[in-house]
């Protein structure tokens, strides 16, 4: 395994240096047009109903006057902090005294320790889809197309939880964050280089997965237009880089690749994917299908959802986050080298929609040849923080100071006459 | 609109009954207009042969006419005497079976008119006769010509700054001979449309009068005593008046704007906004809404009519510049120089000069191209997905980048358009071209490669797109409207009773098969035996422009012949058309059209044969033929308005005396 990654690196070095002697005999390129968590749907159809995956459903709603009674709150204490009426849960506070239910009050979000596990109903169903990413077949799902093996521990976790439930383009979630991409919020593309004959059949293909400046464009039907020109915008931090072979049109990753980071469809911004592969299919109109997967850490993936707002997420969404944290918790089913056995990451796989586009070198002045790192030419100010919204431990504070949410807060109003 | 409306007075005032020779002229006149709505839409384009001088020759026997049918050529013993011609005129198709002729004159009354005004094409006959006599002693109006929106807004800017806003609605143009040009010289104002542009003048004078602009001349607010006050309003007034009115105004027009800011002023005590309503005043006025040509007794030419210096002086800012004139040019009028030779060429010299220039050839083509339509060209999302209103824009644009880059920067043979690859693209073309976008930059130049099967204006997306259905290609669209702008030959519309359905169903075969089965209909093929063939040639670029091989799943074929010359594609189209003479000649009638508001008039046809000459002559650049032209005595030439005596009356009534 070491050495074929030193091969590897031989190989993008090789790249690196030589990029305009190193002609690739053929080149695709796409852009993505929609990507989400691979969750495989079982049911018929809407989100909420019970199906293979998940007989009871989606996890259900949830009465928070209960949960904050158990929590400690008074009943009268718990009603009026659920009462609409109650100015705390104007859009500007939320319902921020929500965090305050662990130990001793302490923000559950933050610290997500002091509340008991309160579950997170994951899927019971046998398929999903993926990659065999440990190599044991007896291990996971069974991919639709029946490949034995399948390693997507975050689908089993979250697959039942309604942000991510529902057919393929049609989960609350996808919707959400695709709509973001869509409207002009990031880009992606993706370049396929080898160097035989034939694009459909070669053994030596190399992709790269790199980040765009320029947006996404809709056509009068609303859907993302192919043939748009896009420039890489070379990142330090969002790029991958994959070895590969075509088979019939098939783009396999040979080998896994040790590290890629991808603009994940979240609030967590990066999917960083370790002993990452791809399987896409370029279709015979052009475009192109597939997966790509890898082991993900699962603390971003909590963090994504508290600094999204964590009352809000979780009011809406119908589920605790503490709940989501200890799932991803008992999920996780990777440990990298240097983690001391701690399981910090994830089996996961990303479907990716992409439609043919011309892919550009950064200074615009030709199209990629050859598929290449950029990390080396990216500027070292060009990283962007997670989550620029104003979320402090995963609440929005009035910064009035006139609604003040936290372990000593004050919940019911002066009694008349007091 | 004035103009006509005086005109139509007149004539109701001379006309009384009619006997004789005026009875005849009477005729004649019904005969002309029967002419105009009936028979010039084939008989002047060559779809149908030339009727000057038919009554009285040989059936089929025009000799540069080859298109007759074998029906009519089986007849050539016969002659078109008046009476074979009202046999024919009531039922074509009847008295000569077989007969391509699908016009009927029904009315016995109006086929004799008709046979009247034909006997004078060709005879030297003279339509006028009856007319009254003219007296020209006086100033007349001859052309009321409503701004259009873009010269409305290059006006303001040019005149106050371009940190002026104008948010409105403008009035509908209209097109007329190919123009709205020429449409906007029939074009008045709604009253909706009125109100639109006095919010505008408000709006426009309220912008100009802001303290926190630094205008010099609304400084009449620190005038102390009320003569000062009175001066600086004068000043205010007479100087955006003249700009404005793009002449000097009279005194009774200056009059009533001081007298009405001064007294608004020592009402509420508040300078500006007496200002701002004087400048309301002006900015709402017909002379400024309404360019109002005016033309002079010719003291060189006793009995005829010259534009008059200011009119000049409109005519050639609007052609050059899209604009008003600026204050150069009015004091060249104001001195005379237009008059002269050497003045008007320096002035001519310096608009070709100016960096606006551009601005007037873009204003030429975008009304020749009918661009217009781009606002609300309407595409079916589900068929050509690719399709928003930036591809719209951006076609327009890039029509118009490619025709100045080639025709002004590069000054290169105005024929060129038709085969040059050389354009500009950005990046919303170039996925619909389906090529790469080399650039980081807004636009750039680039050259279709042979591939592409690309060559000239007629394959760019613009054009191939535009003149198409929402859904489908449309080869009698494109071809109908390549004839009707670059060859001046506009095609009559449809018969009321034609079958679509075979033309209509584009699931069924390639768009070439389903019109030749249209054609079935004898009363379709001459018109489209003229217009399909180019539009066939373009068939490999679907309704949206995109390059495409096959419909329906059949493979297109872009072969076709005009005029017995056969071609291929898009490249083969454009080596047609650039030999084509009628292509010179067109554009240089409608740089004259585009400039007076009207086509040119016989008197003039010598003027633009001559113009179409020399522009041949120093190989076809536009440049060199636009300035040629607007030095040209015979580009001022007014004609005497038929049956009009120029009257004082007429000028006062549009406000215009005192000059």
């Amino acid at each position: 395994m070491q050495r074929k990654q030193a091969v590897l690196q031989g190989l993008l070095l090789a790249g690196l240096l030589l990029p305009a002697l190193a002609h690739a005999g053929w080149t695709r390129s796409w852009v993505i047009e929609w990507n989400e968590p691979a969750m495989y749907y079982g049911a018929d159809s809407g989100v909420i109903d019970p199906g293979s995956d998940c007989p009871a459903g989606t996890n259900p709603e949830i009465d928070w006057v209960e949960v904050l009674v158990r929590a400690g709150y008074s009943r009268a204490e718990a009603e009026w902090l659920r009462d609409p009426a109650n100015p705390t849960r104007s859009p500007r506070n939320g319902q921020n005294q929500m965090a305050f239910r662990g130990e001793g009050r302490a923000n559950v979000y933050t610290h997500p320790e002091t509340y008991p596990d309160p579950g997170l109903t994951g899927v019971s169903g046998d398929i999903g889809e993926g990659f065999d990413l440990d190599g044991d077949p007896g291990n996971g799902f069974v991919s639709p197309e029946g490949e034995r093996g399948i390693d997507n521990a975050f689908y089993r976790t979250l697959g039942c939880w309604k942000t991510y439930r529902g057919p393929h383009r049609l989960s609350g979630g996808a919707l959400t964050f695709n709509d973001a991409m869509r409207n002009g919020g990031w880009t992606m593309v993706i370049v396929a280089s080898g160097e035989g004959d034939d694009e459909r059949n070669d053994d030596n293909v190399r992709v790269g997965i790199y980040l765009s400046e320029d947006k996404l464009v809709k056509g009068g039907n609303g859907e993302i237009v192919a043939d748009y020109t896009f420039r890489i915008q070379p990142h330090q931090v969002f790029e991958g880089i994959f070895a590969a072979r075509t088979e019939g049109g098939v783009i396999h990753s040979t080998e896994p690749s040790p590290r890629v980071v991808l603009r994940d469809p979240s609030f967590t911004r990066e999917l960083e994917l370790l002993q990452a592969r791809l399987r896409l299919t370029m279709q015979a109109d052009g475009s192109l299908q597939g997966l790509i997967g890898g082991y993900r850490p699962w603390m971003p993936v909590y963090q994504g959802w508290v600094d999204a707002r964590g009352p809000v997420i979780e009011s809406l969404t119908w589920v605790e986050l503490p709940g989501v944290y200890y799932a991803l918790q008992r999920g996780a089913d990777y440990s990298p080298p240097g983690s001391d056995g701690e399981r910090t990451h994830i089996s996961y796989a990303l479907r990716v929609d992409a439609v043919p586009a011309f892919v550009m070198e950064p200074d615009a002045s030709r199209e990629v040849a050859q598929v290449r790192s950029y990390r080396d030419v990216a500027e070292e100010d060009n990283y962007k923080a997670p989550f620029a919204g104003y979320v402090v431990n995963g609440i929005v504070p009035d910064r009035s100071g006139k609604y003040y949410a936290g372990p000593d807060a004050v919940i019911l109003p002066p009694q008349s006459g007091e | 609109m004035f103009s006509r409306t005086i005109l139509t007075l007149v004539c109701l005032t001379v006309g009384g009954s009619l006997s004789g020779p005026a009875a005849r002229a009477a005729d004649i006149a019904k005969g002309a207009e029967i002419y105009q709505s009936a028979c010039k839409g084939c008989h002047e384009v060559s779809i149908g042969p030339p009727l000057a001088g038919v009554v009285g020759r040989p059936v089929a026997s025009e000799p540069g006419f080859g298109s007759y049918s074998d029906a009519l050529k089986e007849r050539r013993s016969l002659v078109w005497t008046k009476d074979e011609l009202d046999h024919f005129l009531a039922a074509p198709r009847e008295w000569i079976p077989g007969t391509l002729m699908m016009q009927t004159v029904p009315d016995a009354e109006e086929r004799a008119a008709l046979i009247a005004y034909l006997e004078t094409l060709g005879s030297g006959s003279d339509v006028e006769e009856g007319t009254a006599a003219l007296s020209i002693d006086q100033p007349v109006i001859v052309a009321v010509r409503r701004l259009n929106e873009s010269q409305y807004r290059n006006s303001i800017r040019d005149i106050f700054g371009a940190d002026i806003e104008i948010k409105a609605r403008f009035e509908p143009e209209r097109r007329e001979e190919g123009l709205q040009a020429v449409g906007n010289s029939d074009l008045s104002m709604t009253s909706a449309g009125f109100e639109q542009y006095f919010g505008l003048a408000r709006s426009i004078a309220a912008q100009v009068l802001d303290p926190a602009r630094d205008n010099a001349l609304a400084a009449c607010s620190q005038a102390g005593s009320m003569d000062e006050q009175r001066e600086c309003t004068e000043a205010f007034v007479g100087h955006y008046g003249e700009r404005l009115f793009r002449r000097p105004l009279t005194s009774e027009e200056r009059a009533v704007r001081v007298h009405t800011a001064l007294e608004s002023a020592a009402r509420d005590g508040d300078v500006r906004q007496g200002l701002q309503l004087a400048l309301t005043s002006l900015l709402a006025a017909p002379e400024f809404l309404f360019r109002i040509e005016m033309a002079e007794p010719d003291p060189g030419n006793p009995g005829a009519l010259r534009l008059d210096g200011y009119s000049r002086a409109a005519r050639l800012s609007f052609l050059f510049w899209n604009s008003a004139p600026d204050e150069e040019l009015l004091a060249a009028a104001a001195t005379g120089k237009l008059y002269q030779a050497d003045g008007l060429q320096a002035q001519v010299a310096r608009l070709a000069d100016s960096p606006h220039y551009e601005e007037g050839v873009r204003a030429f083509f975008s009304d020749l191209l009918q661009l217009d339509g781009f606002d609300n060209l309407v595409k079916d999302p589900a068929i050509y997905p690719k399709f928003s209103q930036v591809v719209a824009d951006s076609s327009r644009e890039q029509m118009l980048k490619t025709l100045v880059d080639l025709l002004l920067v590069q000054q290169r043979d105005y024929r060129d358009i038709f085969t040059s690859n050389e354009t500009y693209i950005n990046r919303a073309l170039a996925a619909v071209y389906r090529v790469p976008y080399p650039a980081d930059t807004a636009w750039a130049p680039y050259t279709f490669t042979p591939d592409s099967e690309r060559a000239g204006l007629l394959s760019q997306v613009g054009f191939l797109s535009l003149f198409a259905h929402p859904g489908t290609s449309s080869p009698t669209r494109r071809g109908i409207k390549l004839h009707e702008i670059f060859m001046c030959e506009p095609t009559p519309d449809p018969p009321a009773d034609v079958d679509f359905s075979k033309v209509k169903d584009s699931k069924a075969g390639t768009v070439r098969g389903r019109l030749l089965d249209h054609m079935e209909n004898t009363g379709c093929v001459a018109c489209h035996r003229r217009s399909d063939p180019p539009g066939l040639a373009l068939e490999h670029f679907d309704g949206l422009g995109q390059l495409r091989k096959y419909e329906n799943g059949q493979l297109i074929d872009v072969s076709a012949t005009l005029n017995g010359v056969a071609f291929v594609g898009a490249g083969g189209l454009g080596q047609l058309l650039r030999t084509d003479e009628r292509i010179p000649a067109c554009l240089v009638r409608n740089v004259y059209a585009y400039s007076a508001g009207q086509l040119p008039a016989p008197e003039q046809a010598e003027f633009i044969r001559r113009s179409t000459r020399e522009f041949a002559g120093d190989g076809y650049r536009l440049p060199g033929l636009m300035q040629r032209m607007a030095v040209a005595p015979a580009f001022f030439n007014v004609l005497v308005p038929e049956g009009l005596a120029a009257t004082g009356a007429n000028a006062r009534d549009a406000g215009a005396t005192g000059r």
